[in-house]
């Protein structure tokens, strides 16, 4: 499914954004990763769910000044505020250069030996447990 | 209404093509009977789950949400839940919830078959764990269980088949700070093949078992047990939903009427029709297949179908650490588990247990969840960057699963209005947690507290009592031998109609504090082998 979102409020976005997720501790704002740009069409296609609430905050934000109509959503509408936060945050936690920021490499195929010894077993930590003896009830009778 | 000629009756009828009703078409169909398979859900493909893509959180929370009231497709039905403590959650589909379940491959322990003898609450089953045994192991091998044998947690018995996955950083340091406590833990037995088994890959760690395995390598039993059920001549209808088992004038169960996705009405015939919808679709069917001669519904003649619904309420403390744990990496699946206060101590001040389970949490957006309702500047700003860089990937979970005990109250009920999208009346969840569970969490809680101190963590948040828990349904048609206080023999057969039976969790006498699919894959596999030996004796309908 299709979403359109015309530029007033592409740009309405943008500044939401940036008051969510701003230039602070040595990470980019939201802007600055560009996700009011093709990242939020994807996101709005794949999640058509939002929609109706996004685009109800974005309406009311429209020619606000973007920190006060946030602050207002957060309080008389956090599901506008829910939906517009969650494009934002998707959008932003999608892109390589946060995600080399933050060292997350995403779910990433990692296979392991399945012959290597555990470290768990080469180094004696699990022999503390079996060392202890049985934690069972056994069924009455046996 | 399309019918199926009396000709075309099913030897076996089988309602739900997800765990249990799998294990019950391979073996029936390898045995020569006749299956037809009803699944309301359609075939679920691999490339269609998102866990090898970027937007995989952003879909972890509406396609692929466990909750059918959030997921709102079609084929699911929805569930009225304004008077229960926790959401019920399942997937319809083949392969029923192990398209999405994180494949905790466990056994019940021996006390869970007798804690009216031991304990003095509820009952004991029918059978025990030494019964239930053999079948344990085979189920191991169908669906290529991953762990490590001589866990001191259980009587000695076979290992798994395969080698146990890692348990990666967040297991060994959770790991650390048990063997500081003397507690016990051990690397968890997943249903996820640590070698490439039985057509299926080898798991790669993604972490993304509870939204859909794309490496086609989670035994999710599409794949473990449809094959062989195709290839032995069962026959599988996707997109069928039943409204109602039919009796005949004997009131044998005579088959089924379900609902094709083009709306039209159909009806297979069957000598046998066994229900395998999980602890809230089985009651519900049973309920709604009302008749002259059951107006309280089928096989409801002890008037328990529906009630003493288990879900395991589900608490947990998160830890964080002041070093790097790659906390995103699977699998999702357990890392290790702790069954150190499983068993009941009296002192407590309460009865049962708990089974504790660590588990990789995810990635950044996930971790967001948590900060609906807060104040801007705490959720949002600055203090995002500061919350993120501090948390995540350095984090896990210390899970619970708290055993709840049997309790009529608790119930599944047909809802007066809501209904599916074709329009049968859809269920509502009647459940509250007791005062036994209540303070069974909370010793919990306090024990996992110490558990994630002792093993470093330098912040910690505790979560009393997760809403969207609700993965095993159980006990609302419970099995036992007095057909006045059980609906199912210990075959799973119902005590009113000889040629009807239950395979699913609803059998549950207790609901353990284990994960219960590996136990329902058992019990079913015990059922369709009792069937199969005896079937020159079953009633069916004429």
């Amino acid at each position: 499914m299709s979403v359109q979102i015309d530029a007033t409020l592409r740009e309405t976005f943008r500044a939401l954004a940036d008051v969510l997720i701003p230039s602070a501790e040595g990470m980019p704002a939201a802007s600055e990763v560009g996700v009011h740009e093709a990242a939020l069409d994807r996101i709005l296609s794949l999640r058509p769910d939002l929609a109706e609430r996004f685009f109800r905050g974005l309406r009311a934000a429209v020619g606000q000044a973007p920190a006060a109509i946030a602050r207002k959503l957060n309080q008389e509408d956090p599901e506008a505020l829910s939906a517009i936060g969650l494009a934002a945050a998707a959008s932003y936690y999608m892109q390589p250069r946060v995600r080399a920021l933050i060292g997350y490499p995403g779910q990433e195929n990692r296979p392991a030996d399945p012959d290597e010894t555990p470290e768990y077993i080469a180094n004696g930590m699990l022999r503390q447990v079996t060392d202890r003896g049985p934690i069972y009830r056994p069924t009455p009778g046996r | 209404m399309s019918s199926t000629s009396r000709g075309d009756v099913a030897g076996a009828l089988i309602i739900g093509a997800g765990a249990s009703g799998a294990v019950a078409a391979r073996h029936l169909a390898e045995a020569g009977v006749r299956v037809v398979c009803l699944e309301q859900g359609p075939r679920v493909d691999n490339g269609e789950f998102y866990g090898d893509k970027p937007e995989w959180e952003l879909m972890a929370q509406k396609r692929w949400h466990p909750n059918p009231n959030v997921r709102d497709l079609e084929n699911d039905y929805p569930c009225e839940t304004s008077e229960s403590d926790v959401n019920p959650l399942m997937y319809n589909a083949v392969g029923g919830s192990t398209i999405l379940y994180a494949a905790h491959w466990q056994r019940f322990m021996p006390s869970d078959f007798r804690v009216r003898s031991l304990d003095g609450v509820a009952d004991d089953w029918p059978f025990t764990y030494e019964d239930l045994e053999p079948f344990y192991d085979q189920m191991d091998i169908e669906m290529g269980v991953s762990g490590l044998g001589g866990d001191p947690a259980y009587p000695p018995g076979k290992a798994p088949p395969l080698p146990p996955l890692p348990i990666g950083k967040i297991g060994m340091k959770a790991a650390e700070g048990m063997n500081r406590l003397g507690w016990h833990w051990w690397p968890g037995p997943n249903a996820i093949p640590s070698r490439p088994y039985g057509g299926r890959n080898q798991c790669v760690r993604r972490g993304t078992c509870l939204t859909g395995c794309p490496e086609r390598a989670k035994a999710s039993t599409d794949h473990t047990h449809w094959p062989a059920a195709l290839q032995a001549g069962a026959k599988l209808i996707t997109g069928a939903r039943v409204r109602e088992i039919t009796v005949d004038e004997h009131g044998l169960a005579s088959g089924a009427i379900y609902i094709d996705r083009n709306g039209r009405e159909r009806r297979q015939w069957a000598d046998v029709v066994i229900v395998c919808c999980n602890g809230i679709g089985t009651p519900r069917l049973l309920l709604l297949s009302r008749s002259r001669r059951f107006p309280n519904g089928l096989a409801n003649s002890s008037g328990l179908v529906g009630c003493n619904l288990m879900m395991h309420p589900y608490a947990a403390v998160t830890g964080s650490f002041d070093e790097p744990l790659e906390s995103w990496l699977g699998p999702a699946g357990q890392t290790i588990q702790s069954m150190q206060f499983y068993e009941t101590d009296a002192g407590r001040g309460f009865v049962r247990g708990a089974k504790w389970q660590v588990m990789p949490s995810g990635g950044p957006l996930g971790m967001r969840a948590a900060y609906g309702g807060k104040p801007l500047e705490e959720a949002w700003g600055a203090n995002l960057h500061r919350t993120t860089r501090k948390v995540f990937g350095r984090s896990f979970e210390w899970g619970i699963i708290a055993e709840d005990l049997p309790e009529p109250s608790n119930r599944i009920v047909l809802d007066p209005t809501l209904t599916d999208s074709d329009g049968i009346p859809a269920p509502k969840i009647i459940y509250r947690n007791s005062e036994n569970t209540h303070r069974l969490i909370a010793f919990h809680l306090e024990r996992a507290k110490e558990a994630m101190q002792a093993a470093g963590a330098v912040e910690m948040s505790v979560t009393p009592l997760m809403r969207d828990c609700g993965w095993h349904l159980m006990g609302t048609a419970r099995m036992g031998n007095d057909p006045g206080t059980s609906v199912v023999d210990e075959w799973g057969q119902a005590h009113d109609v000889p040629n009807l039976y239950i395979y699913d969790g609803s059998v549950f006498v207790t609901s353990s504090g284990f994960n219960p699919t590996g136990t329902i894959a058992a019990i079913a596999l015990r059922s369709v082998k009792h069937l199969i030996a005896q079937r020159a004796n079953q009633k069916v309908a004429a």
